[in-house]
C-alpha cells in the first residue's frame, strides 16, 4: 500500500519504544480526588455486611465458613467462574474480530444480534433453555419417539453453557471497543512485513486488545459469581444460590458471612488476574489516533461460510431459542381462572428505557475519573481504585439492595424508594462495566498526541476535550451500552428499591411469572429484547460516528 | 357505635349463620360443583357482593354466605402503603381496586416483591419502615416479620372469625388458604380408593405406576418439608424412594399434574387443591375430583396472610384494612377468583369442597416450612430432583 518496508519497521520500532516509555501526562489531582470519592461511595454500602455478620458468634461463624457444604459451594463457584469465562473468550473474541476486522457480510446486523443475548435476563434465558432442552422440554418430546434422549441440561455443564451463551457479549463488546480504538495501520504494516494475518494478529493486535479482553473476562467472571437465576434453574449450587436460600430462611447473619466470603473470592480472582493475567497493562500508552473508518478489512475468503455458520449458531442458541419459547408461551393460552389485575402497559417499556438511560449516563460519568486515573497513572492507587469497583458488581443484587434498604430507610429517608437511590444502586452494581470499557480506550490514547496538543497551546482540559474524549468515545459508548442493557434486565435491586408505583418491564415480568402465567411474560420479554435491539442500533451507530 | 359491643353482636350473628353454611357445604361435599344453588344475597351500600365474585361454572351455584360484611365495618379512609408479597398475579391488586371504588377517600399504595424479600426489607427498614401492612402469600415470611418484632398484635375482634392455627400469635392472620390434595380421575377411582394417610400411597397396589407429581414445584417441596418435620428424615427418604420405585410420573408444575389426571394420563396425583378447580373451571365435564388425607403432610394447609407493621402511624386504618380482608366480600373474592380456601367458615370454598373446619391439617408451625434447603438436599440424594 505504497509504504516501504523500512517505513513499516519504523512504525513498529516506534511502538516498542513507546511501550517502554513512562507516561508523561498523569491525571490531575482533582480527577484523582473525584475517582477516590466515587470508589469510596460505591463501596461504603457494603460495610453493612460487616454489621450483619457481626451478629453471628465467632464459633458459629467458623463452623459455617468451614462446613463441607460451604467448601463444596466454594469449589463449585470457582469452577463455574473459570468455565464460563473460558466459554466467553472462545465466543466473544473471534466474534469481535469477525465483526470489526473482516469482510463478514451484514456486519452491522451481526454486531447487534451478537450483543443482544446480554439483554435476555438469565432467569428467562435459562428457563427457556430448560423448556426447550430439559427433561420434559419441547425438544426432548420431539425426539423421544425416535428413541433419542438428550443429555441432561441440569448441573455444571448446563449452567456453564447457558451462562456462557448469555454473558459472552461482555467480552464481545469490550473487545470490539478495543479493536475500534486500535490503529489498524499497524496491522497493515505488519502484513506488509510478510506476517500472515494470524501472526500479525498475535504480535500486533492481541497485545493491544488485551486490556479490553481482560475487562470483558473480569465482567464475565464476576457476573458468573453473582448470578442467581441460572445456577438456581440449572440446579447448581453456588455462593449466590446459597445466599438466596439463607435470605429466604431469614438467616441474615449467615447470608452476610457468605457474602463476605464471596467478596474474598472476588479479591482473590482480582489478585490472581493482576499477577498472572494477560498483562492488561502491557499495551499501555500507544496506538490510537486514527481508527475505525479507514481500517483495512481482511477478506475472509474460504472462511466466510464457516464464519457465517458460527455467528448463525450463536444467534440461534441465544436469541432464536428464547424468542421461540416466549412466542410459544404467548400462543399457548393460559390455563384456569380469569387472571386479572393488570394488563401490559407500554409505560412499563418507557420506564425501563428511561431508568436504564439515566443509569447508563450516571455510571459512565462516575466511571470516567476512575478509568482515567487508573489508565494514566502507574500508582497502586489507580490500580486499587479500578479494582475496588468490582466489589459492588460481584455481590449478589439482593445483598446490595438490602444494604441500601437499611441505609436508605434509616439514614436517608428522603432518598428511600426514589429514583435517585435506585440509580445509585445501578451505579454500584454496574460501575466496572463502564470502567473496564472506558479504561481500555484511555490506555490506547497516544500520550504523544496529548503532548502535541499541549505544545500547541491547549490547556489540560482543552486537550482532554479535543483529543482524549473523541478517542475514548468508543469505550464510553461500549460502557454505556453495557450498563444500559444490564440495567434493562436487572431484577433484584429494581424490585426492592423501585419507587412505589414505578413498574418496569422486568418487574412486570416478575409479577406475572411469579404467579405462573408464563404466557403473559412473553410479550414483555419480547418487548425487552426489541427495545434493547433498537437501543443497541442507536448506540452502535454512535460508535461508528465517533470512530 | 361502641366497637366492643358491635363485635360481640357480630360474633353471635356469625355463629348462628355459620352453622347453617357449614351444613350447606357438607351437603354439597360429594361432587365437585356442589352447592345448593342458593345464590348469594348481598347489597352492601354502593357495592354488591357480585362485584367481588368471580365467574365461571364453579361459581354459578354459590350457596349462601355469612359473616362480617364490609358494611358492618367502619369506612376505610386515608392512604395506606401495603407491601404485597406474591399477590397471585395481580388478583390482590384487583381487590385493592374494589376497596378504592367503595371508599373514594381510601387510597392504597401497593408495593410488590417476593414474600421473603419483602419480609427481609421490612426487617431491615426497622422502625422507619414506610409499610403499614404486610400482606403475603406465605406464612413463613409473616412469621419472620413477627419474630423480628415488626408486627403489631391484632385485636380479638379482627382475629376471632378465623381458626386459631391461622393466627398463632395474633401478630398476623391468615386471609386465604391452599390445601394439599389428591386429584384423582373419577373414571378410574372412587373416593374410597384413595388412602387416608399419605404415607400409605406407595404401598397401595391400585396406585402403582399411575401417580403423578411435580417435584420441582415449590408447593410439593413444602409438602415434603412438612413430611420431614412430622415423620422425620428417614421415613421421608423411604417414602420418596418408594414413590420413585412405584413409577411416579414427573410433571413441571401442579396445574399440569391436575390436567394429566383429568386426561387420564395418570390416575391420581399430588397438587394444591386449586389447580384441580382451575381445570374444572375450564372443562366442567372433566372426570376429576379431589380427595384429602387426614392429619398428615398430605393434609397441609398453607395460608396467605396479613400483618400490621409495628410503628405505623396509621394503626387503626391498617387494622381495619386487615379486617376488611376477612369480610364475606373479600373471602368470597378469594374463594371464587383464586379458588382459595376461605378463612371464615361462613364462606364455603367453591366446588363443593369441605370447609376449612372440616379438613384435618397436621399441627405444624407454618413458619418452619420456609426451611426448604434440607428438603431439597434429601430430594436430590434420593434422585427425585
Amino acid at each position: 500500500m505504497g509504504r516501504d518496508q523500512s517505513g513499516a519497521t519504523g512504525v513498529i520500532d516506534g511502538l516498542r519504544e513507546r511501550i517502554e516509555s513512562t507516561r508523561q501526562y498523569d491525571s490531575h489531582p482533582l480527577v484523582t480526588a473525584a475517582a477516590v470519592l466515587v470508589a469510596v461511595t460505591v463501596i461504603s454500602p457494603l460495610l453493612w455486611l460487616g454489621l450483619r455478620a457481626a451478629a453471628v458468634g465467632p464459633t458459629e461463624a467458623v463452623s459455617i465458613l468451614t462446613a463441607s457444604s460451604t467448601m463444596q459451594v466454594f469449589t463449585n463457584s470457582l469452577a463455574l467462574v473459570a468455565s464460563v469465562t473460558a466459554v466467553s473468550v472462545v465466543l466473544g473474541v473471534p466474534l469481535a474480530v469477525l465483526t470489526v476486522l473482516t469482510d463478514l457480510p451484514f456486519r452491522r446486523v451481526w454486531t447487534v444480534a451478537l450483543a443482544l443475548p446480554l439483554v435476555v435476563p438469565s432467569y428467562l434465558g435459562a428457563f427457556a433453555f430448560v423448556s426447550a432442552f430439559g427433561p420434559h422440554g419441547t425438544l426432548a418430546e420431539l425426539l423421544s419417539p425416535v428413541g433419542v434422549t438428550i443429555p441432561t441440561i441440569y448441573g455444571f455443564e448446563g449452567a456453564t453453557l447457558v451462562l456462557g451463551l448469555f454473558v459472552y457479549p461482555y467480552v464481545f463488546l469490550t473487545t470490539r471497543a478495543s479493536l475500534l480504538s486500535f490503529d489498524a495501520r499497524q496491522l497493515e504494516a505488519a502484513q506488509t512485513l510478510n506476517h500472515d494475518f494470524r501472526s500479525a494478529f498475535r504480535r500486533i493486535v492481541l497485545p493491544q486488545i488485551a486490556p479490553g479482553v481482560t475487562a470483558g473476562t473480569l465482567l464475565v467472571a464476576f457476573y458468573a459469581l453473582s448470578d442467581f437465576g441460572t445456577p438456581a434453574i440449572m440446579h447448581f449450587d453456588t455462593f449466590t444460590r446459597v445466599i438466596y436460600v439463607q435470605y429466604n430462611n431469614f438467616g441474615r447473619g449467615t447470608a452476610s458471612l457468605l457474602s463476605i466470603q464471596l467478596l474474598a473470592v472476588t479479591a482473590l480472582v482480582l489478585f490472581l488476574e493482576s499477577r498472572f493475567g494477560s498483562g492488561a497493562d502491557s499495551g499501555d500508552g500507544y496506538g490510537g489516533g486514527v481508527t475505525g473508518a479507514d481500517s483495512p478489512i481482511t477478506p475472509l475468503g474460504w472462511a466466510k461460510v464457516p464464519a457465517l455458520l458460527f455467528c448463525g449458531a450463536v444467534v440461534a442458541l441465544t436469541l432464536v431459542v428464547p424468542v421461540a419459547i416466549f412466542g410459544m408461551w404467548l400462543l399457548r393460552s393460559g390455563p384456569g381462572y380469569a387472571a386479572g389485575g393488570f394488563g401490559f402497559e407500554w409505560t412499563f417499556a418507557i420506564n425501563s428505557v428511561y431508568i436504564a438511560a439515566i443509569a447508563a449516563a450516571a455510571t459512565v460519568l462516575a466511571a470516567l475519573p476512575i478509568a482515567y486515573v487508573s489508565a494514566r497513572s502507574d500508582s497502586r492507587v489507580g490500580r486499587l481504585l479500578e479494582r475496588s469497583t468490582y466489589v459492588g458488581y460481584a455481590v449478589p443484587g439482593i445483598v446490595l439492595a438490602l444494604a441500601l434498604v437499611f441505609l436508605g430507610a434509616n439514614y436517608l429517608p428522603w432518598l428511600y424508594q426514589t429514583l435517585p437511590l435506585l440509580v445509585f444502586a445501578y451505579v454500584v452494581r454496574f460501575l466496572p462495566q463502564a470502567v473496564g470499557a472506558t479504561r481500555s480506550s484511555v490506555l490506547q490514547v497516544d500520550s504523544e498526541l496529548l503532548g502535541a496538543a499541549r505544545t500547541l497551546g491547549e490547556t489540560p482540559k482543552g486537550a482532554f476535550r479535543r483529543v482524549t474524549l473523541p478517542l475514548i468515545a468508543p469505550g464510553l459508548v461500549a460502557g454505556a451500552a453495557l450498563v444500559f442493557l444490564t440495567t434493562m434486565k436487572e431484577l433484584p435491586a429494581t424490585l426492592i428499591l423501585h419507587p412505589t408505583g414505578f413498574t418496569t418491564l422486568v418487574t412486570y415480568i416478575w409479577r406475572v411469572q411469579e404467579a405462573g402465567y408464563y404466557g403473559r411474560a412473553a410479550l414483555p420479554a419480547l418487548v425487552l429484547v426489541a427495545v434493547s435491539a433498537l437501543s443497541m442500533i442507536l448506540l452502535l451507530r454512535q460508535e461508528g460516528d465517533n470512530a | 357505635m361502641d366497637d366492643d359491643t358491635s363485635s360481640y353482636l357480630r360474633r353471635r350473628r356469625f355463629l348462628a349463620t355459620g352453622a347453617a353454611a357449614v351444613s350447606g357445604a357438607l351437603a354439597g361435599c360429594n361432587g365437585l360443583p356442589g352447592g345448593s344453588g342458593g345464590g348469594g344475597s348481598g347489597e352492601t351500600g354502593a357495592v354488591t357482593l357480585s362485584s367481588f365474585r368471580g365467574s365461571g361454572p364453579l361459581v354459578e351455584s354459590r350457596s349462601s354466605v355469612s359473616g362480617t360484611r364490609i358494611a358492618d365495618l367502619p369506612d376505610l379512609s386515608g392512604s395506606l402503603t401495603v407491601y404485597l408479597g406474591g399477590g397471585e398475579g395481580g388478583l390482590y391488586r384487583e381487590l385493592l381496586t374494589l376497596f378504592s371504588q367503595i371508599y373514594p377517600d381510601f387510597t392504597v399504595r401497593p408495593r410488590e416483591g417476593g414474600t421473603a424479600q419483602l419480609a427481609n426489607t421490612i426487617i431491615e427498614e426497622g422502625e422507619n419502615s414506610p409499610a403499614d401492612v404486610f400482606w403475603a402469600v406465605d406464612a413463613g415470611s409473616l412469621g419472620a416479620v413477627a419474630e423480628a418484632d415488626m408486627a403489631a398484635t391484632l385485636s380479638s375482634s379482627v382475629v376471632e372469625s378465623v381458626p386459631q392455627e391461622f393466627h398463632p400469635t395474633d401478630q398476623w392472620i391468615g386471609t386465604a388458604g391452599r390445601a394439599r390434595s389428591v386429584p384423582y380421575n373419577t373414571d378410574e377411582f372412587d373416593a374410597d380408593d384413595i388412602p387416608e394417610t399419605v404415607m400409605d400411597f406407595p404401598g397401595t397396589a391400585a396406585l402403582d405406576g399411575v401417580m403423578g407429581w411435580a417435584p420441582t414445584y415449590g408447593a410439593l417441596q413444602a409438602f415434603v418439608t412438612a413430611m420431614r418435620l412430622i415423620e422425620g428424615e428417614a421415613a421421608t427418604r423411604e417414602w420418596l424412594q418408594a414413590m420413585l420405585d412405584a413409577g411416579v410420573t414427573e410433571y413441571p408444575d401442579e396445574f399440569l399434574v391436575s390436567n394429566a389426571v383429568a386426561d387420564g394420563e395418570v390416575g391420581a396425583g399430588f397438587a394444591n387443591h386449586y389447580y384441580a378447580l382451575r381445570v374444572r373451571s375450564a372443562r366442567s365435564d372433566a372426570p376429576l375430583d379431589l380427595a384429602f388425607t387426614s392429619g398428615d403432610a398430605g393434609a397441609l394447609i398453607n395460608v396467605a396472610g396479613a400483618a400490621v407493621i409495628r410503628g405505623t402511624d396509621r394503626q387503626e386504618l391498617a387494622e381495619n384494612f386487615v379486617h376488611h380482608l376477612l369480610t364475606v366480600e373479600a373471602q368470597e373474592f378469594f374463594a371464587t377468583r383464586t379458588f382459595a380456601y376461605p378463612m371464615i367458615s361462613g364462606v364455603p370454598p367453591v366446588g363443593g369442597l369441605p370447609s376449612i373446619d372440616e379438613l384435618n391439617p397436621p399441627s405444624i408451625d407454618l413458619q418452619e416450612l420456609s426451611n426448604v434447603e434440607p428438603t431439597l438436599q434429601l430430594m436430590r440424594d434420593v434422585g427425585v430432583l
